[in-house]
């Protein structure tokens, strides 16, 4: 009901819910990142959980296609921002901004393509100098390709104790599981973070929003974390 | 009407491009011939494919075949004109299309890496199983046990790690 959903909402945001979050019902927002090489299929990935239930809405300076999704996780509603990133080195200076205050990550490669393997080393070093504690799951897709991969053992998911998923976007293989776990790590994530730099963040903002309060007529510099602007 | 296109071909003598296609309203097996104009061997493929495609004579019929296709047959077409065989045009087209795993593709710029996509396109779009298609499940789980006893990938092996 509405009235454990807005409790529940409040204990899970320390500084009480605010009027956006009220009228919204106490929803629970996260941020999922999609990495990987180029053409390993994220966006085709994220096209088969979503099928066409929403449109995406392009940032194409930022080679970045944002998708929102609803799903509810043990009866609360989630607002899901799905985050999908372009693999092109040209785009890595934009990196700082898709990683922030993001909840969950799933990491995406070719089972066709060995670079897309090896490159993984790179984009997780990347993802853990941004976000050291985000829940991140890694993902071997194109199984349809070729299903005997499927037989084998990839080392990278548990030389870092991640989770594995072999997925094919084409035939539906293990897809729609995969976006909903991810989405189930990222609403834990967010709600019992240990992730020290998230409580510090946490902090800032409640300090900024009652500094705000406090003199509304000054104006406040503005945030230095935000580094998209908003649309 | 719609029809469904079963075959497409290219003929060289005279130069068309020929479909066999199946009429929706009637069980019978029907052939299409489109002369290609104004073809030569300089000719941009893509741009005669998509000429093809859009005119408002053909475009119905040539619904169920892809842009890709086209471009090949005409670039087969080109091949003739330029004396080649059929099988070295065959062949330049192996080699055209095959991905080379080993090629980063961050690195590419956007048309190269379009170029890419869309050959991998190919297999996507023949293994995909589409929302409308009859047997389509929107979520399918299946298991596959990573246990310690599996044969290697053979990707993590790392060169060059000890130094």
């Amino acid at each position: 009901d509405a009235g454990a959903q807005a409790r529940q909402g409040q204990a899970a945001s320390p500084r009480g819910p605010t009027q956006d979050e009220a009228a919204a019902g106490a929803e629970e927002t996260v941020k999922i990142i999609c990495l990987g090489d180029s053409a390993v299929g994220k966006s085709k990935l994220l096209e088969r959980f979503l099928l066409d239930g929403f449109r995406p809405q392009q940032l194409s300076t930022f080679a970045l296609t944002l998708y929102k999704h609803r799903a509810r996780v043990d009866g609360q509603a989630v607002l899901v921002d799905f985050w999908d990133t372009a693999g092109q080195e040209r785009f890595q200076s934009m990196h700082a901004s898709y990683y922030h205050k993001a909840h969950a990550c799933i990491m995406v490669f070719d089972v066709q393509r060995k670079v897309t393997y090896k490159n993984l080393n790179s984009w997780y070093k990347e993802l853990r100098e941004f976000r050291p504690e985000i829940p991140c799951i890694v993902v071997a897709n194109k199984i349809d390709a070729d299903m005997k991969v499927t037989q084998k053992s990839f080392n990278f998911a548990r030389k870092f104790g991640l989770p594995f998923y072999f997925v094919s976007a084409a035939d539906g293989t293990n897809v729609v599981k995969l976006f909903n776990d991810a989405i189930k790590l990222a609403v834990a994530y967010k709600q019992n973070s240990g992730d020290f730099m998230d409580e510090v963040m946490r902090e800032l903002e409640s300090f900024d929003l009652q500094k705000e309060s406090e003199t509304l007529s000054d104006k406040e510099e503005s945030c230095p974390e935000e580094k998209l602007p908003s649309a | 009407m719609t029809y469904v296109a079963k075959k497409c071909g290219v003929c060289f003598q005279p130069p068309s491009i020929i479909l066999i296609y199946k009429d929706d309203s009637e069980d019978k097996t029907r052939q299409r011939i489109m002369p290609v104009r104004n073809f030569s061997k300089f000719s941009d493929c893509s741009m005669a494919a998509e000429q093809l495609k859009n005119n408002p004579r053909h475009k119905a019929y040539l619904e169920g075949v892809s842009l890709r296709q086209l471009q090949k047959l005409y670039s087969l077409l080109k091949g003739h004109l330029r004396g080649e065989s059929l099988a070295e045009s065959l062949e330049k087209f192996q080699e055209e299309e095959t991905i080379d795993p080993e090629e980063d593709m961050n690195k590419l710029d956007d048309k190269e890496l379009a170029k890419r996509k869309s050959i991998m396109d190919e297999l996507f779009e023949k293994n995909r199983k589409k929302r409308d298609d009859p047997d389509f499940i929107y979520d399918i789980e299946v298991e596959f046990p990573q246990d310690e006893q599996l044969e290697s990938c053979g990707w993590d092996v790392e060169s060059g790690e000890e130094i």
